[in-house]
């Protein structure tokens, strides 16, 4: 019974702190929406285009407008676009020179600027693509003039009703194995699925503040005072940060589903993983709480690990990406807690799975719990008693 | 002036004992830098280096043309010949699949049908087919692109040739060759850009430090409030002591804690990470400034609060909601929309782009964030004064 009365006032105390009402349910939203709205939404790449507004030039800049994957952006001045290419709010950009129509008859260059390998070969092979069309008309026409048999104005009629009669190379495309299995779901689903992880470690990491306050304040020692055991405080401050890492875990669950209709899957599944990893959290809680000495030190320190371990555990680049393009980086992030979890989330949304897809992984977290716990034990017991 | 010099003299005498003066202002930034650093750098490699296979069932002129001379002079492409399209399939498949261990996978492949060169010579229609996968999607991009501006290429002279005869022309001895040798009118040429952005190691380190500045420009604003909490800020106000020299000298703490902590960070994340944060003087100007708009934020946050605990909250939401907004973790100017827009109400979008900036090599290219940084700072600072007045006014 003790042992919950010191939990609920862990719980209440957060709750009421609006500090923590912003770090613990504002701040997880927000970024849950921020994150579907970069990276979750099909992305266009951006084409600056300056052109003018000739038929020949428009034509082409049409087609290019007509590919799907390209956003064309139009830009009055050359210099305006490649400035927001070099900041990298485009692409790549296309510059079409002014006299365009009438130097195609001839010999034109059209500018083409992109600081990224990746967008070059893409956006370039699509820009080329447009032009190659226009190319063959006007370079059928241009060889029969040189030829000596026809007038240009002849020769490009020509040419144009020639077009369609033409038979070519058809170039066939197919793709072998797996697409990206994090393509897969909706918007928001993998960002919601990191920010849990990150946000119930980090909150408990940064809460484990209220620990170094209760022992400051003498609150610790008051308690051991009355005929309350040393086990029952222990036990009701890790029930404490239990409680929170839970609610806010709940709380982002729910938050994510009626708002953004992110796609959670097995509710046992899910809800077991939740409650686990926020065991593994309090234990980490514990641990900070027991070493550190004032509060200003314990949430920095919190902040640091509480990010870079997230960061480490795969909460900001995807673990399949990491396993695809750094696969050391990969071996790595399974050193932490976050790695687990989130490969269980990818078990349970992602492919589907129950609860027994998910038992290694609960094991290995219960394991992190289980020795995170100990250690704490062992410094607060003696933190304590030392004064 | 010197009892605010006075005041800020003991005041950074104080922090600079105290330890979460460190860990906030470089152990924190410069090990979430150093972590990021190592988990997004290998994303970022910039050098195109692939194996394609070829499945020659034609082994004709033409096909032998494009395998020597269109992928053969492809820079950094490795071409190997592989004999049926099921194994090209495979070994696709196998590079694609990161649990394989396959070690003559392949980036991707074109089978090349039999008949290929004599339907190209003969102008009647045929196919080439790439194999690709979605894993390595820059090297099927390439292939499909190269294969494309083949087919093009034929398709044009193909219709050279039509158009020369629908013109009354009659095919001679070296039509084709004549065909073949003529240029294409339009070409797509590159023109060299600057860069203005940062390399994906100074991105994290410039983001990192720039959040934690305004935490620690924080710890020297929240002084203020503390003394007036501990009774301190009384004896402060019946010694011979301006008032305004009380509020400069904490605005002075926090500006040089904010200055040192980014200054140590910009040179050990430059010995340690290997970060480029650019020339030292467009550096220092811009370091100067956007302390400044910190120190007047912070400020201006902690104006609004009654106590100092709750002053801590607001600037601690204020500083992350910044943070995220202004690109500190993700690079949110790049992406557009709302916000790319929201952020460039933040400083740190201003100061990353400032960096950005100062990448292009022309020290005048950092004029505009300045600008705007010390705007920002200014209007904050007046703001700040105005409301904090009350807490020097009792």
């Amino acid at each position: 019974m003790r042992v919950l009365a010191i939990a609920g006032v862990n719980v209440r105390r957060m709750l009421r702190d609006r500090s923590s009402f912003f770090f613990v349910f504002v701040l997880p939203l927000v970024l849950v929406l921020m994150l579907g709205a970069v990276f979750g939404g099909a992305t266009a790449s951006r084409l600056g285009v300056v052109a003018p507004s000739t038929s020949l030039a428009g034509s082409l800049v049409a087609q290019i407008e007509n590919e799907p994957s390209i956003e064309v952006i139009r830009y009055d001045s050359e210099k305006a676009m490649v400035l927001a290419v070099e900041r990298g709010e485009l692409e790549a950009g296309l510059e079409i020179p002014a006299n365009f129509d009438e130097m195609s008859q001839d010999k034109v260059e059209l500018g083409f600027v992109a600081t990224n390998l990746q967008e070059q070969i893409e956006l370039r092979s699509v820009v080329e693509e447009a032009v190659a069309g226009q190319n063959a008309v006007l370079r059928a026409a241009g060889f029969t003039v040189e030829q000596g048999v026809s007038t240009y104005d002849q020769a490009l009629s020509n040419a144009q009703s020639e077009r369609s009669k033409v038979e070519g190379i058809d170039v066939v495309t197919s793709s072998v194995g797996k697409p990206y299995s994090f393509t897969l779901g909706g918007q928001f689903d993998l960002g919601a699925q990191s920010q849990l992880v990150l946000f119930i470690f980090l909150t408990s990491l940064t809460a484990s503040a209220a620990l170094i306050e209760s022992r400051t304040l003498g609150v610790s020692l008051r308690m051991l005072a009355t005929p309350t055991p040393m086990r029952t405080i222990l036990v009701g401050e890790t029930l404490g940060r239990f409680g929170v890492a839970v609610v806010q875990g709940l709380f982002i669950i729910l938050g994510t589903w009626i708002i953004f209709g992110v796609n959670w899957g097995n509710p046992v599944a899910t809800g077991s993983l939740l409650v686990i990893f926020s065991l593994v959290s309090a234990g980490a809680a514990m641990v900070m709480g027991s070493v550190f000495r004032n509060v200003a030190q314990a949430s920095g320190v919190g902040v640091l690990l509480g990010l870079g371990l997230g960061a480490l555990g795969g909460c900001m680049v995807p673990l399949q990406v990491l396993e695809l393009f750094a696969p050391t980086m990969y071996t790595v992030a399974h050193i932490t807690p976050h790695a687990w979890a989130l490969q269980a989330f990818a078990e349970i949304v992602q492919s589907q799975e129950g609860l027994v897809a998910i038992l290694p992984n609960l094991g290995i977290l219960l394991a992190y719990a289980v020795a995170l716990l100990a250690i704490a034990t062992w410094l607060l017991r003696r933190s304590l008693t030392r004064a | 002036m010197r009892n605010a010099l006075l005041i800020a003299g003991k005041d950074l005498r104080r922090r600079l004992r105290d330890r979460s003066a460190y860990i906030v202002g470089i152990i924190a930034p410069l090990g979430l830098a150093a972590i990021f650093s190592f988990v997004f750098n290998p994303l970022s490699n910039a050098t195109f280096t692939a194996t394609f296979g070829v499945v020659d069932n034609d082994g004709g002129q033409i096909a032998r043309m494009f395998v020597d001379q269109v992928l053969g002079g492809l820079s950094g492409v490795t071409i190997v010949d592989v004999a049926t399209e099921a194994d090209a399939r495979a070994r696709v498949e196998a590079d694609a699949d990161p649990a394989s261990n396959a070690t003559n996978g392949l980036d991707a492949a074109f089978v090349i049908p039999a008949g290929f060169s004599d339907a190209v010579q003969g102008g009647a229609a045929t196919t080439l087919e790439v194999i690709g996968s979605p894993a390595n999607s820059t090297s099927a991009g390439v292939a499909d692109a190269v294969a494309r501006s083949f087919a093009d290429e034929v398709s044009a002279v193909n219709l050279e040739i039509r158009t020369y005869v629908a013109s009354g022309g009659s095919i001679g001895a070296d039509t084709l060759a004549a065909a073949v040798a003529y240029p294409s009118p339009i070409s797509v040429g590159d023109f060299a850009a600057g860069t203005r952005r940062l390399d994906t190691t100074t991105t994290m380190v410039v983001g990192m430090a720039v959040m934690f500045v305004f935490f620690v420009a924080q710890q020297g604003v929240l002084g203020l409030l503390e003394e007036g909490r501990d009774g301190t800020l009384d004896r402060l106000l019946v010694a011979p002591i301006g008032k305004w020299s009380i509020l400069a000298g904490k605005a002075i703490t926090a500006y040089v804690m904010g200055v040192a902590s980014l200054t140590v960070l910009a040179v050990s994340t430059t010995l340690l990470l290997g970060a480029h944060w650019g020339d030292p003087v467009g550096v220092a100007i811009l370091v100067l400034a956007v302390t400044f708009a910190a120190v007047g934020i912070m400020a201006v946050v902690s104006g609004f609060a009654r106590t100092d605990e709750q002053a801590n909250t607001y600037t601690a939401i204020v500083a992350i909601a910044l943070a995220i907004f202004g690109g500190s973790f993700f690079p949110v100017s790049q992406v557009g929309g709302v916000v790319a827009m929201l952020s460039k109400f933040t400083p740190h979008a201003w100061f990353i782009q400032g960096l950005g900036d100062l990448a292009s090599g022309r020290l005048t290219a950092i004029i505009p964030s300045t600008l705007v940084l010390l705007a920002i700072g200014l209007v904050a600072g007046v703001v700040a004064v105005l409301s904090l007045r009350r807490v020097v006014d009792r």
